[in-house]
């Protein structure tokens, strides 16, 4: 059973959610705003935070303000970002916010279930569309790699290949067959490259953020 | 009168206003015979010119195109030279006859300040009006207030002249420094309604995204991925961003975005959701590649439904496209020789582009992945 707390501005798409979701998931309370989500957040210590991207109140920062608000337990609660669109201006403010990994608000009840359960047990949650942003974002693509030395800078070989497999709408069972590895192998190279997404202080992705001022 | 004529409206080409042009058209005269009324009339103690400017204020303009009409006569220049006639009657008469320097100069005032003000309104939108000819006629305009202010105030005149030699030297400052007004009041104005513009459309954005976006989200989210319902809910939300987000952008015609607007299309017709996910550098579209990756998300799309994966990747030296969907499969092997599908309108077509085209099953053995790679020359 795993202990969530929803947080949307919109009490019909929380209630939606709420009835969609599976059993495996128990939703502790709901929060509308900023501040509402950042108190209520501390009080109950959810296992997952199911956080819209887009939030009224506290200074305007939405779902990056809550993550922001939340830093110290962030060890301890996990945040599964919920967004109306997939595009990453959406997302990256997010994910280097501090958020293990996001959904699409158009996903069936039984897909955020498992995306929770999955963020749950520590893994990243990644879509497509956020995969090909990290191989735009990290050069992989255009094969500039090697000009950055810094480890947090640069995917593996490995990673890249992960990536551009999701990219390609690949789940993560089916990236392990493809690749002759391990389920886990493949959440652990996932989770390396969040990691370096919310770490990194690579030119193209801080020049990237700063432009849609997401920094 | 049961002939109906056309309707009374101003010519866009004009010479001065074009109310002569548009008085021949009504009457179904020709257009020297109403210009020979309009000048006779004018002679009869100036009725011609009162009826021109009549008809000018409350005749409409043709309204075929947007375009600011075009004038022909050099209506400004014309009067700076009428304004600088005076100025000389002006000057020489004002040690004999008062009466008449006082009449020569207020006919060079309104002459002068009206060649000034048609200069700044009429002629600035005119196409036909270079920017030198304004500078030459506010120049000029203002050398002869300057001139002739400054002769009338210093040949001791009489305490009207005396008021009206003050007012053409501050009216001659005024000339030259009216343009720099005019275009800071013009600037100030324009970006005034492009604020508030911007501001009601971001305010509109907010509204929408709060609102319709998320509703069309909660039906998607409720009725199932590639259901008739999600399928007309996912295609009006793409149209309402693209509404919102994209603004008045142009779009560039690059590969990925081509790859986009055919999956919103495809989208529309069949039972199907079309992810298509672009990295690397923006190519422009290859009519090839495009027709082939067209034809595999339609296979896709009719054979399969569901969720569709679209991946484009473009580096320096090729672009390779992968589409992918979850259905039942296809070998290559048992599709009969006629059916055109695969082998002609992809395989065969990118081998003619130079490139090439693999179909097989997707990972894990479900469903079918379509991988197309061009070679960039």
């Amino acid at each position: 059973m795993t202990t969530v707390v929803i947080v949307d501005d919109h009490s019909i798409f929380r209630s939606g959610l709420r009835s969609d979701l599976d059993a495996s998931v128990e939703v502790l309370g709901e929060a509308a705003t900023v501040d509402e989500a950042v108190a209520l957040i501390a009080s109950l210590t959810p296992e997952v935070v199911l956080l819209d991207v887009h939030l009224p109140g506290g200074a305007g920062g939405g779902g990056a303000e809550v993550l922001r608000s939340s830093a110290a337990l962030l060890d301890r609660v996990k945040f599964l970002a919920l967004s109306v669109s997939d595009s990453a201006e959406d997302v990256v403010g997010v994910i280097r916010a501090g958020a293990r990994g996001y959904i699409t608000k158009g996903s069936s009840g039984a897909e955020v279930s498992r995306a929770v359960a999955a963020v749950a047990s520590g893994d990243a949650v990644f879509s497509p569309r956020l995969a090909g942003f990290v191989l735009d974002a990290f050069g992989a693509v255009a094969g500039e790699q090697a000009a950055s030395d810094s480890e947090i800078d640069r995917l593996s070989a490995r990673e890249q290949e992960v990536m551009r497999l999701i990219a390609r709408g690949y789940a993560y069972k089916e990236v392990a067959t493809e690749l002759f590895i391990s389920i886990k192998t493949v959440e652990t190279h996932v989770s390396a490259v969040l990691r370096k997404l919310q770490l990194s202080s690579r030119h193209e992705l801080t020049a990237w953020a700063l432009e849609r001022k997401l920094l | 009168m049961t002939t109906s004529r056309p309707p009374l409206l101003r010519s866009r080409t004009a010479v001065i206003a074009g109310v002569c042009t548009g008085l021949a058209t009504h009457l179904g005269w020709r257009l020297r015979s109403v210009r020979v009324w309009m000048a006779a009339l004018t002679l009869l103690g100036g009725a011609g010119a009162l009826l021109y400017l009549w008809l000018w204020v409350l005749v409409p303009l043709e309204s075929t195109t947007d375009e600011p009409p075009r004038r022909t006569a050099p209506v400004a220049a014309l009067l700076v030279a009428i304004g600088a006639v005076a100025g000389i009657v002006a000057i020489s008469a004002m040690p004999s006859s008062d009466d008449v320097a006082t009449s020569a100069l207020v006919g060079m005032t309104l002459a002068l300040g009206i060649a000034v003000a048609w200069n700044l309104i009429l002629d600035r939108t005119d196409a036909g009006r270079t920017s030198s000819y304004g500078w030459w006629v506010r120049g000029v305009a203002a050398g002869v207030f300057l001139i002739v202010g400054t002769v009338a105030l210093a040949s001791r005149p009489a305490a009207f002249n005396a008021f009206l030699g003050v007012a053409a030297v501050v009216l001659g400052i005024a000339v030259l420094v009216a343009p720099r007004v005019v275009t800071l009041w013009t600037d100030l104005q324009a970006s005034q309604t492009a604020r508030v513009r911007d501001e009601q459309r971001a305010e509109i954005a907010a509204h929408l995204h709060d609102s319709v976006l998320q509703t069309l989200a909660l039906i998607q989210n409720r009725a199932g991925a590639s259901t008739e319902v999600a399928r007309i809910a996912r295609a009006q939300e793409r149209e309402l961003r693209d509404w919102l987000f994209t603004g008045s952008a142009p779009v560039d015609a690059d590969l990925a975005q081509e790859l986009r607007d055919i999956a919103a299309a495809i989208e529309l017709d069949y039972a199907v959701r079309i992810d298509v996910v672009a990295a690397g550098t923006a190519f422009a579209a290859n009519p090839a590649l495009v027709a082939a990756a067209r034809e595999a998300m339609l296979n896709a799309a009719r054979h399969a439904g569901g969720d569709v994966s679209v991946y484009l990747e473009t580096t320096a030296s090729a672009i390779d496209v992968f589409v992918r969907d979850r259905g039942p499969g296809v070998a290559l092997a048992d599709v009969p020789d006629d059916r055109l599908g695969i082998r002609e309108s992809i395989i065969g077509r990118m081998a003619r582009a130079g490139g090439s085209a693999t179909v097989g099953a997707g990972a894990s053995g479900t469903g079918t992945e379509v991988h197309l790679h061009l070679e960039v020359v």
